[in-house]
């Protein structure tokens, strides 16, 4: 009975935590991560076999061989190997999280978009002609460096140049021009 | 030469004891003391070289296998440590790759990334490799690569330009995604063969019931292919390895896939050498797809680095296509289809470095690596122009170079096992890559000098900056330059790797699990244990052996 409930609440954690993935939103993306690295804890728990009442070390060996006996004692190993598991999945919701934070702040959206989305709104992507110019990712950071040595923004963070109609434009995520 | 097997704890400990002193001297100088960090992680690196190369010689040149139980317990109770010939010679290229990208970082990764700790990143990713190609554990594999994810992870968004976030948030959900499927895989193995050290699965594997073989098997496929970018599930590589420094995509690009092939290289040899057989068909299907999309894709990419990061996807192909054939008994011997793979592993992890870091020269001192806007770079950078054609036809695999020596291998042995179809599927794919290359060279070498960027390229003004890039990209190549020349010890060489790596009694051996009670085995009673200890895989030593005898 235990192992059915077991095998539903890792099935169901499974299920949701995809169906959050799948989501456009990013704080979803975040929650259906946790979700999944909770199921997988919760798959590794139970490839202990549930025991019950049953300690896992003996300090005298009259009393391991009298529980070997009747049955085997319970297994520690796996939540050796949860507690690895959380401190991983932690560390990483944890940088997820800043990560989603400062895409926000740089960025304005909330919607992570699928890799050719600004290729296609700019025109034909497989266009390599010298008039297809509008797509160009000029991050290059060298020109970017001033800005960091000059020492005056505490942040770290580049603030973009906006003009002021271009401001209201990049609310509107829709035609925010993407680097 | 006995070399110790303490010595199996260096490629882990070095850069990770390093980047620590590195933390802490930033922590207590700030940013004055940015070239101390830089001496300290060229020592580290180099310390790295020196023992992967003494591995690499003892491994593969001797034959010999290093076991290191950390701590003294014995194999199932405690960490293992395993070495042998492909683990060193994958150490070897890492520690060359690391060491050949890092001037090429100095020179030109920015103020900001280094201050926000580039150097210590770059010695954890080198760490999570290195301990992912020793691991001799399911569990600790799992870790080294949550280390190497990590580390990648802040690698490619350090910066969080805009472009880099939005790829990051791509790459962190769909690696986290493979990840956790390599998890259940280590619950699984776990529940049904109540152990997670690798020679232990392996031994108890052979007599466990198909099912669980086939679930596990499926799952280190999705897990480690997914890593490895295979055909369906190469998506996170395209989104995001043009959006990092060109250091870091070099990076990237010759460490990380790499480490799910080898992966999927050790868990099929090792776990599933019947099933390798079996899903013959399969695997074949998948790495001709992989080579085949590859290609394509980056027929279709507008951009240098987007280009050459595609490309990747196509080589992942070729090394899954002699993965497939490894166990096929033609060419005179079993393992042949593995030791060619190993080859175009090397070949592949040396070029591509070299390829995409000389592409990234270029992107930098034309602010832009947009192939319609760039061009007629020959006349300025002439030396950059010469390694870069060289490197983009030994990736092309044209004969002096080491790209014709595996590709070659690599198409005799599928021809032998009749596999028409896969084997022409390569050739095209080669062609295409071909073409590729012409046009990366046409576009941004050939015609009119053009620079879309009025700003000047800073990083380009210092000569020492320029030399710093060159030299590295030039090594590599000559490199390639002597592993094609010197074809036939190379290949031998990697046979020989191959063999050992397919020989997984001596494995099992080599490690030697005690039996353990911590767990009740499910399948207490196997059928056909009686056959004897891996039945097939003697079999198919001996037909190979026949085959070899015949040929004599």
């Amino acid at each position: 009975m235990m192992v059915l409930l077991l095998a539903l609440a890792v099935g169901s954690l499974f299920a949701s935590g995809t169906y959050l993935i799948m989501r456009r939103g990013q704080v979803k993306l975040i929650l259906g991560l946790a979700l999944l690295s909770h199921g997988v804890n919760l798959l590794l728990f139970g490839s202990s076999r549930l025991t019950e009442g049953r300690p896992p070390i003996f300090l005298d060996k009259k009393a391991y061989a009298e529980t070997l006996a009747w049955a085997l004692p319970a297994d520690p190993l796996p939540q050796a190997l949860i507690l690895t598991a959380i401190v991983i999945s932690f560390g990483i919701t944890a940088f997820v999280i800043v990560l989603v934070n400062r895409r926000h702040t740089v960025t304005a959206t909330d919607v992570v978009h699928g890799e050719f989305v600004p290729l296609l709104r700019e025109g034909d992507p497989f266009d390599f002609s010298e008039h297809a110019e509008g797509y160009q990712h000029d991050w290059l950071a060298y020109e970017i460096d001033e800005v960091y040595d000059s020492d005056d923004l505490l942040t770290g963070l580049p603030q973009r140049q906006f003009s002021e109609e271009d401001e209201s434009a990049a609310m509107e995520e829709d035609n925010y021009q993407w680097p | 030469m006995a070399l110790s097997a303490n010595l199996l704890a260096v490629p882990v400990a070095a850069p990770l004891l390093t980047a620590a002193l590195i933390l802490l001297l930033a922590q207590w100088g700030g940013r004055r003391l940015i070239r101390q960090q830089i001496v300290l992680t060229t020592l580290a690196l180099c310390l790295n070289l020196g023992v992967a190369l003494l591995l690499f010689l003892a491994t593969a040149g001797q034959g010999q296998r290093f076991v290191l139980q950390m701590g003294a317990w014995t194999a199932p109770f405690g960490i293992t440590v395993y070495c042998d010939g492909l683990s060193a010679t994958l150490l070897l290229l890492t520690a060359l790759v690391s060491i050949a990208v890092y001037p090429f970082a100095v020179a030109t990764i920015d103020y900001h990334r280094e201050r926000m700790g580039f150097h210590p990143l770059y010695l954890f990713l080198l760490m999570g490799v290195n301990g992912a190609f020793l691991a001799g554990d399911l569990f600790n594999l799992y870790v080294f690569f949550e280390v190497l994810l990590m580390a990648s992870f802040v690698l490619l968004t350090v910066g969080a330009q805009p472009a880099q976030t939005n790829s990051g948030i791509r790459y962190v959900v769909l690696n986290l995604l493979a990840s956790t499927v390599f998890l259940v895989a280590a619950g699984v193995a776990y529940g049904t063969l109540g152990t997670l050290n690798m020679a232990q699965i392996a031994e108890r594997l052979s007599v466990a019931s198909p099912a669980v073989q086939t679930l596990l098997a499926g799952l280190l496929l999705v897990g480690f292919g997914s890593k490895a970018a295979i055909f369906p599930l190469f998506f996170w590589l395209p989104a995001s390895y043009h959006t990092p420094p060109p250091a870091v995509t070099a990076l990237f690009g010759g460490l990380l896939t790499k480490v799910g092939v080898y992966t999927l290289f050790r868990s099929f040899t090792l776990f599933f050498p019947d099933l390798l057989v079996e899903w013959r068909p399969t695997l074949l299907t998948i790495a001709g797809a992989t080579m085949l999309v590859g290609a394509l894709g980056a027929l279709a990419q507008p951009s240098i680095r987007r280009l050459l990061s595609f490309h990747i996807i196509s080589h992942v192909g070729f090394m899954l296509m002699g993965l497939a054939v490894a166990l096929s008994g033609n060419r005179l011997a079993i393992g042949f289809g593995l030791g060619a793979a190993v080859l175009y592993l090397c070949h592949h992890m040396i070029v591509k470095t070299a390829l995409i870091m000389a592409g990234g020269a270029v992107e930098l001192h034309m602010g832009s690596d947009r192939l319609a806007s760039i061009g007629g770079l020959v006349s300025r950078q002439p030396y950059l122009a010469f390694f870069f054609f060289l490197a983009a036809i030994s990736l092309a695999g044209v004969p002096p170079f080491s790209g014709f020596v595996s590709k070659l291998s690599l198409l005799q042995i599928t021809l032998d096992g009749r596999h028409w179809l896969v084997s022409g599927v390569s050739v095209f794919a080669s062609l295409l890559t071909m073409i590729n290359m012409m046009r990366l060279w046409r576009e941004s070498f050939w015609g009119d000098y053009k620079r879309p960027s009025r700003v000047p390229s800073r990083i380009l003004q210092s000569s020492l900056r320029q030399r710093l890039m060159l030299t590295p990209i030039a090594a590599l190549v000559l490199l390639s330059l002597g592993l094609g020349v010197f074809g036939e010890p190379a290949f031998r060489l990697s046979m020989r790797v191959a063999l050992q790596a397919l020989d997984r009694k001596a494995y099992i051996e080599a490690v030697s699990p005690a039996e353990s009670f911590s767990q009740p085995l499910p399948i207490r009673a196997a059928p056909h244990t009686s056959v004897g200890p891996f039945p097939e895989e003697a079999d198919l030593l001996d037909r190979g052996r026949l085959i070899v005898d015949h040929a004599r």
